[in-house]
């Protein structure tokens, strides 16, 4: 068994699952051991059943009873055995399980902080089903690995019982082993493939309209179209039983053939076995345990057609897991570590808060820099210059759209600049690619550490530079839907700087608006905010986000729509916040906003959006810029808009 | 808990006559097990006995044994064939009755999501059946008929059946080894009780631990997840190397914490396999002894020894689906304590002799002292609404709802559309010339048609999923189809289009995944505009300039004008200062602190639902 545990680890490259399956770091020994276990289990209700056949057959001839004591005793001892030793073997599956669970998730931890790839809608669907992924690739061991190990292992050695009694009845036995074992559970995951394969889609039409009917009940009703969507439910869900029942032949099949087996085993050693015990050459006690046998074996392989279903559900999960990990390349185990332990290196104290510094791991951070050497002269004292920077998402095909171009502007220490314009302009993206999060479809981004020292901008890594972390952010990010954990509001606010104290973090939350917040806490900082963060409002989370931001050693922050779900009074005061942070500290900030009011407060308004007339998919541009007040005695639409904001 | 809902038989057709034939299935089980034990004895016997004469005599028993063993695969292949058929039957009744019986709740409760949604507060009724802690009800209902009622595939094709053969199978047997070896019978009969007995014993004893153990499990979980989730932020901060080490630690302790669990949880499988291999070995070798001292003869002794496990393995197998019946009856019961209570709520009033008389197309609509409670608020939101409002006079009328945040406009509208019924006041519809009609007191049919006068623009817009072009279209007359790029270039849906990869076959999800909140918001309007003037003559936007910036904006302020040219009227809930110097006629809508007395005697509150004129179209 371990033979095939190693086999199965070494595997192939086109198998999700064999991919998958050294990241569980499977120990071989232990596997085995719970395969032992279930054989032993299983060959107690086999031997049982030998040798109360045998038992039988002799006590008949009536021997002295003490030639019998032996017998008596084994059929006794399997009788206890095989419960005992059963639960030893799902003891032992499920500790191998958990282990590789345990360890799965821990290595995908690992490589998904090493990846770098921003989160897309299809990765995120993928992040939310990590949890039950990893089960079902778990579930492999104690479901399909273990159970066929000892399938296996009885199997062969029920075969060589019988061939040993009678070498005919042991091949007909093996036959039909073979039917059981390997047909049946062939044509089981077979016919669940199909049915998953087929019904994936109608499932989802299904989910789909079953949660429009039940969410949109009143405007479907209202606007008259509620019996139709009760219509393409019903014929939904109609062919998703006919694509069920279809499936339902074959695994009826399937069945047929395991109940078939074990009857025809039994058959077959009467068949073979009567005129040869007749003729004297083989004894009555030898034919009642070939006869008899049979009927203990097939538990073997009862399990088997369960156990394909569950293999292929497992191997579902593992490539939706590998989705998640950098396609071409997985990463070995060994660089992970690696980029692992130079990220620790990285994250001593000190280096963290002298934001920019050069990476403290040598020449590998040092090459993650951008071009655009011809700009560090022009930028003057700037720690972040776009250089006519278009910006865009790839397509599907992974082509960039452009989204924005023709974006220059230079931030530097105590500056504060400010995105405006309409939903679609492509303010966020501007963002995420001047923190690096997203390559430029054009032009150059660069950042300089406030010593004058070019650092490093993830998002321009070649596949054989050494990923982002290693050089401490000096730009940061502020995502609109950024993660609040579930732990305390402290822990929440050290993500930024791990050594936060309690003071900074009140600092830091009264400058936000916060203060009031805190002080009806009931447990002050030490208030765990919740999964999601659901015991916070959404203004108060987006006005947590900002002070983790405060609190960051990053020099320059990108902050995007700083003001979502903040009533305007309340959304300007943080836009004031943001500016007198970026002054009295010579950090820098960028943020993106559509609300107009408070960029009073800021140094430069860059609108960005289309001018009229233009076609279609065409990129948005910088249509104007400067200050607040300029713009508003100069740019009639930004004059209306502000206007419109009471 | 019942092994088996008894609503299940009485309600889902699928289910009644797929428990009808898994016990006729097991009837043949149990009559084609005892067969073949007394086949193989019959045949083994002789053998051994050396009295066994080779030919015909042995032919009949080979032949019989073969069409056992036929007959038994035919078994096989029935109940697994019809099993899965009944479950996805059962599975779909079940759901549809689900999904129609919660969307059809009484106007009260179907208004209540609505409104949670538009004014960020509690729901203005409680649900029909309070879901309490955790997550709504909504949410609870959603669940289930899309995920939660799978559970019971499992349970109606491996557990029901062994249920069945447990009833029907063990008895019978243990009658047939009482007719065989009646000393083999007493140990079956002491020995079966056993294993019900010690199963509970030992789970009763477990119970706790493993509750609190699985508590602990379940939170370890959930960190890891909480991690991987917050794996942006963190890599934002450059943060994300730390808590690799914390994953591992997590993950060790939550193994810990499991294998103690299931040290105690496999407790109790352990003891039934050992009763059932147990007992079998005791017959075993009680036969053998009696075959000694010769009180028995061979035959029956290897029919008893044949027959001894198959008495026992149903009972092992309910042992080993055990959770698949928790989950199932779960759902099941679940599924159906909200079928009858939501049923009783949806009773059609009889159509009145004074019928509306087909389509709404004029007249007015009038809301006299409307009053709705917040629950759970304290206050009365709207609180004594009064208001006038005529519908496709011919001229056109864009008519406001103003009044500050949770004061109750989009109750108002939900009221006005008789979706939700007022505490106190009245809202109905006074025909030209004719006398008010309370919204409530119409029938199935003249509700059909109030609604099919006119169009609503929820504040989240209902968008079915589906290709862009298709969503739009949605419910649109055949003809509209012509209109579109005009309706579109009014609202702004155009420049949406023209933006998205794949325009007009952009592929938009269920509510509207794949746009933002300002996009769907124009894809309604646009959807909207493209009903028929002539038979619509009322549109009823909620906030529709929410989460759109000013050029958004505009292009809302285009549509409503285009509406009111083409002689609608238009009710639209406005918070802007824009879309309120558009109307003609602005209705303030304010709450009220709820009286202590008890419902139906709202204060009166100072001239509320005051309609102030602007401008005279």
């Amino acid at each position: 068994m371990t033979t095939s545990t190693q086999h199965l680890a070494a595997g192939g490259r086109s198998d999700p699952l064999r991919r998958v399956l050294p990241l569980l770091e499977v120990r071989p020994v232990k596997v085995a051991a719970a395969i032992g276990f279930g054989v032993l289990a299983l060959a107690c209700a086999i031997g049982l059943a030998a040798v109360a056949a045998w038992l039988v057959a002799r006590a008949y001839q009536m021997p002295p009873v003490l030639t019998l004591s032996v017998a008596v005793v084994a059929v006794r001892a399997f009788g206890i055995g095989r419960g005992v030793l059963r639960y030893c073997e799902r003891l032992a599956s499920h500790d191998v399980a958990l282990r590789g669970m345990a360890a799965l998730r821990a290595n995908l931890y690992d490589r998904l902080a090493a990846d770098d790839r921003p989160v897309t809608v299809r990765r995120g669907e993928l992040l939310a089903r990590i949890g039950q992924d990893v089960d079902d690739v778990g579930d492999v061991v104690v479901r399909a690995l273990v159970p066929a190990g000892v399938a296996v292992v009885t199997s062969l050695g029920s075969v060589i019982l019988l061939g040993v009694l009678l070498p005919a009845a042991g091949v007909a036995l093996a036959l039909c082993l073979v039917l059981a074992g390997i047909v049946t559970p062939w044509l089981a995951a077979r016919a669940a493939a199909r049915t998953e394969a087929r019904g994936a889609a109608v499932r989802g039409e299904v989910t789909a309209l079953s949660l429009e009917v039940l969410e949109e009940s009143a405007p479907l009703r209202v606007s008259g179209r509620f019996g139709a969507r009760l219509a393409a439910l019903d014929a939904a869900d109609a062919r998703l039983s006919a694509i069920a029942d279809d499936g339902a032949r074959t695994s009826g099949l399937a069945a047929a053939l395991g109940a078939l087996a074990q009857g025809l085993a039994v058959l077959a050693s009467l068949t073979l076995g009567i005129p040869v015990a007749m003729s004297g050459s083989l004894s009555v006690e030898a034919l009642s345990v070939v006869v008899l046998t049979p009927l203990a074996v097939f538990e073997a392989t009862a399990g088997l057609p369960a156990a394909a279903v569950q293999l292929l559900r497992s191997r579902e999960a593992a490539r939706r897991l590998l989705e998640l990990l950098p396609a071409s390349d997985p990463m070995s185990a060994a660089r992970v570590a690696r980029v692992a332990r130079v990220a620790r290196v990285a994250r001593v104290p000190g280096a963290a808060e002298r934001a920019g510094a050069p990476d403290p791991s040598g020449e590998e951070g040092t090459s993650c820099r951008t071009g655009a050497s011809g700009t560090a002269q022009e930028a003057g004292g700037a720690l972040l210059v776009l250089d006519h920077v278009a910006a865009g998402w790839p397509d599907a095909a992974g082509w960039p759209r452009t989204a924005v171009e023709g974006v220059s502007l230079a931030l530097r220490q105590g500056s504060v600049v400010a995105l405006a314009g309409p939903s679609g302009a492509g303010k966020t993206t501007l963002l995420m690619t001047a923190a690096g999060l997203i390559p430029p479809v054009g032009g150059t981004v660069s950042a300089w550490s406030a010593e004058r020292q070019e650092v490093g901008i993830p998002g321009y890594r070649s596949s054989d530079v050494l990923p982002t972390t290693p050089s401490p952010s000096a730009t940061l990010f502020v995502a609109e839907d950024g993660h609040l954990f579930d732990t305390t509001v402290l822990e929440n606010l050290r993500v930024a700087r791990g050594d936060v104290t309690a003071a900074e973090a009140r600092t830091a939350l009264d400058a936000v608006g916060l203060g009031a917040w805190l002080a009806a806490l009931p447990e002050g900082l030490d208030t765990v905010v919740g999964t999601d963060a659901a015991a916070v409002s959404g203004g108060e989370r987006r006005r947590l986000l900002v002070a983790r931001a405060l609190l960051s050693p990053a020099q320059v922050l990108l902050v995007d729509e700083p003001a979502e779900h903040l009533d305007g009074a309340t959304a300007d005061a943080l836009v004031r916040t943001l500016a007198a942070h970026a002054r009295a500290t010579g950090r820098a900030v960028l943020l993106a906003t559509h609300r107009l009011t408070p960029l009073a407060a800021v140094d430069e308004v860059v609108v960005l959006g289309h001018d009229a007339g233009a076609a279609h998919g065409v990129p948005a541009t910088v249509t104007a810029r400067g200050r607040h007040e300029h713009l508003r005695t100069t740019d009639a639409t930004y004059a209306w808009s502000t206007s419109q904001e009471r | 808990m019942k092994p088996i809902d008894p609503r299940l038989l009485q309600q889902v057709r699928a289910a009644r006559w797929y428990v009808a034939l898994t016990v006729g299935l097991g009837v043949a089980a149990a009559a084609l097990i005892v067969a073949q034990a007394l086949l193989i004895a019959a045949l083994l016997a002789p053998v051994v006995r050396g009295d066994a004469t080779s030919g015909p005599a042995l032919a009949w028993p080979f032949a019989g044994l073969a069409l056992v063993i036929a007959g038994r695969a035919g078994i096989a292949w029935a109940q697994e064939r019809y099993a899965l058929r009944a479950a996805a039957r059962t599975i779909a009744e079940l759901r549809r009755a689900v999904v129609e019986a919660w969307a059809l709740r009484g106007p009260r409760a179907a208004g209540t999501t609505a409104v949670e949604a538009a004014e960020g507060g509690p729901p203005a009724g409680a649900p029909a059946s309070g879901g309490g802690n955790g997550a709504s009800p909504e949410a609870e209902v959603a669940t289930l008929a899309t995920r939660g009622l799978d559970a019971l595939e499992p349970y109606l094709v491996r557990y029901v059946p062994q249920l069945v053969l447990t009833a029907l199978l063990t008895p019978a047997l243990v009658v047939v080894v009482l007719g065989l070896d009646w000393v083999s019978a007493v140990i079956l009969i002491v020995t079966l009780p056993l294993v019900p007995v010690f199963m509970v014993l030992v789970g009763r004893l477990t119970a706790g631990t493993s509750e609190r153990r699985l508590a602990t499990v379940e939170r370890l979980g959930t960190q890891v997840l909480d991690l991987v989730a917050g794996l942006p932020t963190l890599r934002a901060f450059g943060r994300s190397f730390g808590p690799g080490e914390r994953v591992r630690a997590l993950g060790d302790a939550s193994r810990r914490a499991t294998m103690g669990t299931l040290r105690v949880a496999f407790l109790s499988s352990m003891v039934l396999e050992l009763l059932t291999t147990l007992s079998v070995a005791i017959i075993a070798v009680g036969v053998g002894l009696r075959l000694v001292e010769g009180a028995m003869e061979l035959q029956p002794a290897i029919a008893v020894l044949v027959l001894a496990p198959e008495v026992y393995l149903p009972l092992r197998r309910v042992g080993a689906e055990f959770h698949a019946s928790v989950d199932g009856v779960a759902a099941a019961s679940r599924a159906f304590a909200l079928l009858p209570s939501v049923r009783s709520e949806d009773e059609d009033v009889p159509a009145s002799a004074e019928g509306l008389g087909g389509r709404v197309t004029s007249g007015e609509l009038v809301l006299e002292g409307v009053s709705v409670r917040a629950v759970g608020r304290g206050v009365v939101a709207p609180a004594g609404l009064t208001a006038r409002i005529p519908l496709g006079a011919g001229s056109g009328r864009v008519v406001a709802l103003r009044g500050p945040s949770g004061s109750g406009k989009s109750t108002a509208v939900l009221v006005a559309l008789g979706l939700l019924t007022p505490d106190a006041g009245r809202v109905g519809l006074v025909p030209a010339g004719g006398a008010l009609r309370d919204l409530a007191d119409l029938s199935a049919d003249e509700r059909d048609a109030w609604w099919a006068a006119l169009t609503w623009v929820p504040q989240r817009p209902a968008l079915p999923p589906g290709r862009l072009r298709e969503v739009v279209l949605d419910g649109a007359s055949p003809g509209a189809a012509r209109s579109l790029a005009e309706a579109a270039r009014l609202t702004g849906l155009d420049s949406v289009v023209g933006a998205l990869p794949d325009g007009w076959d952009t592929h938009v999800g269920l509510g509207g995944v794949g746009l933002s909140v300002g996009q769907r918001q124009r894809v309604a309007l646009t959807s909207a505009l493209l009903d028929d003037a002539a038979t619509k003559p009322l549109v009823i936007l909620d906030e529709p300039t929410a989460h759109l910036d000013a050029r958004g904006e505009q292009g809302v302020l285009d549509t409503v004008r285009a509406w009111r040219d083409s002689g609608r009227t238009v009710l639209v809930v406005a918070h802007r200062a824009s879309l309120l110097g558009l109307a003609d006629q602005v209705i303030d809508v304010r709450s009220a602190p709820e009286p202590a007395t008890g419902p139906g005697s709202c204060p009166e509150p100072a001239p509320a639902g005051r309609s102030t004129t602007n401008r005279e179209a």
